[in-house]
């Protein structure tokens, strides 16, 4: 059982390997295969190791604090969990009997193994390569169509995400040279020998900079709407819902690595993720393209689990952001993978020109609905749940309390807007009936009306939280719900429909790359004179 | 002070990134703060009068061989990002005609 | 122009909080060569400390590093196939002729070059170099050959079926030590058991394996890029 990172990095690679070199379309139904093998190896895992993670420690070869490590816990291991998951999803969505191609699925199940691998290590190198694999891998599958705008998202998803890991490197060096180690957790037991020194706090920033770019924070965010906008709509999907949940995880496991350094960063990232969020709604609310306004939705909604994520480890506010990732990750794959069907059906992305959904394609509507719920925050749906633990977390701050309202209304508007496509006249030019497609949908619906209604049991089993407190028959939880989505739809009707001239300005605002970058050095240097100088 | 020096390749590297208006500018730019980067991992992990990591008879002090190894991989990595870049810049030359950020981003609607 | 400057004031802030933190380093950073120094040897048996970092205490990583470069030969291949109609691929025509003087030193050169690059691959453990050394002198032999002969095809297809069939070679070959040594991605010799020369024996056939690969996988992008240019 020790072994068993190792199979579940390796499983999917070699399957890939095998795929790729035969080309033969039964050969393709093993990428299931080893889906369903790295599942039932994780089920076992979870059950010999269940409560006792420090025995997952795992190094290569026999020379202890040398080489390299792989460990888990209860994060990473309900991240492990969450992974496989999408990547069911998005193998079913994608399957197409005898026809799926074996180029994509090499670079999928490659991507599987590389992800698997960057959730459990634990050097910091390691996880630099891993993070450099898996930007490779994701502009391979961003230029995936070979389209012009595709080309373009992906080389600025590629030069902007290497100059921020680039960035962690060097703070793996400063690291390296203070300590003697770059194990995450024999550093992590040294790091309060040198906590106030100018060269632990200059790594820091430098590693939260990569982490940064990596998660799509506020300034350096503008990769994520076009990357995740040309992209295929399975491959939108993985990246919203996992890949860039890959860089909040790497800021939970650094800031455990800095704990002993006792750096003060719960203000500065709460700002950071509320500028985020609030920033992602407002260009969300402009866009016209379904599936620009999901990629903008996925930059607000990182913003708040950040919001979350940045208060201390083991407070209630804390979970709520780590639960929030989970949540988000269902049903944003629901929401971009519904989109993708319709667009097909539809042969267009525009927002103002798909209608009549509800009578051409019920079912898949009926989906869409749940998750458009789910993202507004409807009781009964886990958003709920975990806005209201980080709500909770920021009861006494006025201010901090109404950004997250505002976040929601603008969540509410721009869903209205979506919603519009339900209504009008059928007209659908072609008729899909995939029955894979429809089934990943309804897993993922399902998964999401579970979440939200089981889930005292299921905080419980994971992950041991006392979720009882939170009640879902609250009435004035339920009013400020109403009241979010009357204030959304008064918004919508008077602003946003009539598409006045600032809208439009947001609308067609571009960022250059080296602007972008620009906005990154303001961005370090900002975080230098926060953690370093003050 | 060789640290020093190589700390300023890779701010050289990052003026070039947020100055340049170019595609190809912004490929070099990225492979030289990765040189950058390189050259500060070797100088860090070198030792004042320290031979190369081999072991032979005579050899007492040497360089810590671990930002070696390490450099060879982020060498090849940085390889593999600029063959990738350059082909990416390739094909959205053949797309676009041109390879300035701001024009690439203004046309076919800028999405 | 403000924008420039204001930049330059970024950068120098950077600079100067790195300048006291190297000031820390110097205080009291450390060096931990002494470990491989001691050790080194015995427990890989590797004379050069590099190539027993790279192909056993770091084997992990290594794979990887051969992995990110397997991944970009396909990326690169798929991306460059010409499906959709492009504008202005005629810019790209190779007017390029390539000088006799260059053509004639070539033909001298190329044999030495390869010769240059199986040493340094087959001696990785003992002397300067190593399997992704070697393996890139030998694709810039190969890529003299297109000097020589610029109408020369390559059947990439077979290319990149080897290069593939060599990194689950590698992959195998690094997992043995599963069943000698009972962990994984090490040495399958036991340092307790077998002396340094046998131990070499791995490093070699490791060494030699990535050499190929980093070679095939070098050669293939360059084609890939030379067929974009025609």
């Amino acid at each position: 059982m020790l072994f068993v990172p190792v199979y579940i990095i390796f499983i999917p690679i070699f399957t890939a390997l095998v795929i790729y070199l035969f080309k033969n379309r039964y050969i393709n139904y093993l990428a299931l295969l080893a889906q369903a093998a790295i599942t039932v190896l994780l089920v076992l895992y979870h059950y010999t190791y269940k409560g006792n993670y420090g025995d997952t420690l795992f190094w290569f070869g026999d020379w202890q604090t040398i080489g390299i490590s792989l460990v888990n816990d209860e994060i990473s291991e309900s991240f492990l969990f969450l992974s496989v998951f999408s990547w069911w999803m998005v193998l079913i969505y994608t399957f197409e009997k005898g026809k799926t191609d074996h180029n994509f699925l090499f670079f999928l199940m490659f991507l599987q193994g590389v992800f698997l691998g960057l959730l459990q290590s634990n050097d910091l190198f390691n996880m630099f390569v891993f993070m450099e694999l898996t930007t490779i891998i994701v502009t391979i599958l961003i230029a995936y169509k070979k389209a012009g705008d595709s080309f373009r998202a992906g080389i600025y998803y590629l030069l902007l995400n290497t100059s921020g890991v680039l960035m962690f490197l060097i703070g793996i060096i400063l690291l390296y040279n203070t300590f003697g180690t770059i194990n995450v957790e024999q550093i992590g037991s040294l790091i309060h020998l040198y906590g106030e020194e100018t060269v632990i706090r200059f790594s820091y920033v430098l590693m939260m900079g990569g982490i940064a770019v990596k998660s799509a924070l506020f300034p350096v965010f503008t990769w994520l709407p076009r990357a995740h906008g040309v992209a295929a709509s399975a491959i939108s999907a993985l990246l919203s819902g996992l890949v860039v949940k890959g860089g909040l995880y790497l800021f939970i496991r650094i800031n455990g690595m800095y704990a002993g350094a006792a750096i003060d960063y719960t203000e500065f990232f709460y700002w950071v993720g509320a500028i985020t969020a609030v920033v992602g709604v407002m260009f969300a609310l402009s866009q016209k393209d379904i599936k620009q306004v999901l990629a903008y939705h996925t930059i607000s909604q990182i913003g708040i689990v950040m919001m979350g994520l940045s208060s201390l480890h083991d407070t209630a506010m804390f979970y709520g952001g780590f639960l929030h990732i989970f949540n988000h990750a269902l049903f944003k794959s629901l929401l971009f993978l519904g989109a993708g069907i319709i667009i097909k059906a539809y042969k267009t992305k525009k927002v103002g020109e798909i209608r009549g959904v509800m009578r051409a394609m019920p079912v898949v509507s009926v989906f869409m609905i749940i998750g458009m719920l789910s993202i507004t925050g409807a009781p009964f749906f886990f958003w709920f749940i975990s806005k209201s633990i980080i709500k909770y977390g920021i009861m006494d701050s006025g201010i901090k309390y109404w950004i997250l309202f505002v976040v929601n209304i603008g969540t509410a508007t721009s869903f209205i807007k979506l919603s519009q496509i339900f209504f009008g006249q059928k007209r659908m030019t072609i008729r899909l009936k995939r029955l894979p497609q429809r089934i990943t949908l309804m897993t993922l619906a399902f998964a999401c009306v579970a979440l939200g209604n089981f889930y005292i049991q299921i905080g419980e089993g994971f992950f041991g939280l006392p979720l009882q407190e939170v009640t879902v028959a609250d009435w004035a939880a339920l009013f400020d719900y109403a009241l979010a989505l009357s204030i959304g739809l008064a918004f919508y009707k008077l602003v946003i429909e009539p598409d006045y001239k600032p809208v439009r300005y947001i609308r067609n605002f571009q960022m250059s790359f080296e602007t972008a970058n620009y906005l990154f050095v303001v961005f370090l240097v900002v975080m230098t004179v926060y953690f370093v100088v003050l | 002070m060789d640290p020093l020096l190589t700390f300023i390749v890779i701010l050289v590297g990052m003026y070039g990134l947020s100055t340049s208006k170019n595609i190809i500018k912004s490929v070099f730019s990225v492979t030289i703060m990765e040189s950058g980067v390189i050259l500060l991992f070797l100088n860090l992990g070198n030792l004042e009068g320290g031979s190369i990591p081999i072991i032979t008879q005579a050899s007492e002090i040497i360089a810590d061989p671990l930002p070696q190894a390490l450099m060879i991989t982020t060498i090849v990595i940085g390889s593999t990002v600029t063959a990738l870049a350059l082909m990416l810049c390739i094909k959205v030359f053949h797309h676009y005609g041109t390879v300035e950020w701001r024009e690439i981003l203004r046309r076919g609607g800028g999405k | 122009m403000i924008r420039n400057g204001f930049l330059i004031l970024l950068l120098l802030t950077l600079f100067s909080v790195f300048y006291f933190s190297l000031q820390d380093l110097a205080e009291f950073g450390k060096n931990s060569a002494q470990y491989f120094l001691d050790h080194g040897l015995e427990e890989t048996g590797s004379n050069n400390l590099v190539t027993s970092i790279l192909l056993d205490y770091r084997l992990f990583d290594s794979l990887f590093e051969a992995g990110i470069l397997l991944i970009a030969v396909s990326g690169i291949i798929w991306i460059s196939k010409h499906e959709i109609e492009e504008k202005n691929a005629e810019f790209m025509i190779d007017k390029f002729k390539t000088p006799d003087l260059f053509v004639t030193f070539s033909r001298l050169v190329y044999p030495l070059m390869l010769a240059f690059g199986f040493y340094i691959i087959i001696n990785g453990h003992v002397s300067p170099g190593g399997g992704f050394q070697g393996g890139a002198i030998v694709a810039t032999a190969i890529l003299i050959l297109y000097y020589i002969d610029a109408e020369k095809e390559t059947n990439i297809k077979m290319i990149v079926t080897i290069e593939k069939y060599l990194y689950l070679t590698i992959l195998v070959i690094a997992s043995l030590s599963f069943f000698t040594r009972g962990t994984f991605f090490t040495n399958i010799f036991d340092p307790n058991t077998f002396d340094t020369g046998t131990q070499s024996i791995y490093l070699i056939v490791l060494n030699v394996l990535v050499g190929f690969k980093v070679a095939l996988g070098l050669w293939t992008i360059f084609t890939a890029f030379l067929k974009e240019g025609r």
